[in-house]
């Protein structure tokens, strides 16, 4: 599915980002119809691997206002990490294989205490219809500063 | 702003999807009903201001990926098979 403000981006482009150079094709963009919180208006990104950042990924814009960040599948590192949806988020998702979700926790790095990862609020990604959000739970017993280490 | 005065199962419109319903009035605090379409986000304000802030402090994790990276695949010991562990040193230029 391609968005209208897409819709002119049919080619595959090249993306400079900072680690490294990707050609991308409109099939690969995911759409975030709030932006992120801070970064309300870029509405598309990529998510981009590299042998240089693994087991990290890159969540990259490609249009709107800058914005890239580290990201990493939280039960990387915790394992038995649940994240939840709401019944709202459910909705927002819209239909598709459950199970395809794809889950990323933020990377911060903190002068003093190191990489932390975000597991208070995940971002889940639905494949089916490239749609992705950040998910701030109500409740979540998870931490948003846990650090980064591959258990 | 607008201002309102709401008695308990009343309830304020914005635009013709997001209804807030007063359900209790309490001495602490009031309990609010929100209907929204599945396209807008309800949060308490809170909550969504950490992670915003928080959010703006990741963005600048970037440039240290690749030193990030490294670090983590130096620390992983059982999963040699995946990734060569390296030494972050190693990955300096």
């Amino acid at each position: 599915m391609i968005a209208p403000d897409q819709a002119a981006c049919v080619e595959p482009r090249r993306i400079e980002t900072p680690v490294g150079t990707f050609e991308i094709d409109p099939q690969s963009v995911i759409h975030f119809h709030e932006g992120l919180p801070g970064f309300e208006s870029t509405r598309a990104f990529v998510l981009l691997s590299s042998p240089a950042i693994a087991p990290l990924h890159l969540l990259h814009h490609v249009s709107g206002p800058a914005a890239s960040f580290l990201a990493i599948d939280p039960r990387l590192v915790l394992p038995g990490y649940r994240a939840v949806l709401s019944a709202a988020d459910e909705r927002r998702l819209g239909a598709g294989d459950r199970t395809a979700l794809v889950w990323l926790a933020l990377v911060t790095l903190d002068p003093e205490q190191g990489p932390t990862v975000n597991l208070r609020a995940p971002i889940v990604i639905n494949p089916d219809r490239m749609i992705g959000f950040q998910t701030m739970p109500h409740n979540s017993l998870y931490p948003l500063r846990h650090p980064l280490a591959l258990r | 702003m607008l201002v309102f005065t709401r008695k308990r199962h009343e309830a304020i419109m914005i635009g013709d999807g997001v209804e807030i319903r007063v359900l209790r009035v309490g001495r602490d605090g009031v309990r609010l009903g929100v209907t929204a379409p599945p396209q807008v986000a309800v949060h308490r304000r809170e909550i969504y201001e950490q992670i915003r802030e928080e959010n703006r402090i990741a963005a600048r994790a970037v440039g240290s990926a690749d030193a990030i990276a490294a670090e983590l695949r130096g620390r992983l010991s059982t999963a040699a098979s995946d990734a060569p562990a390296s030494d972050p040193g190693d990955d300096a230029h």
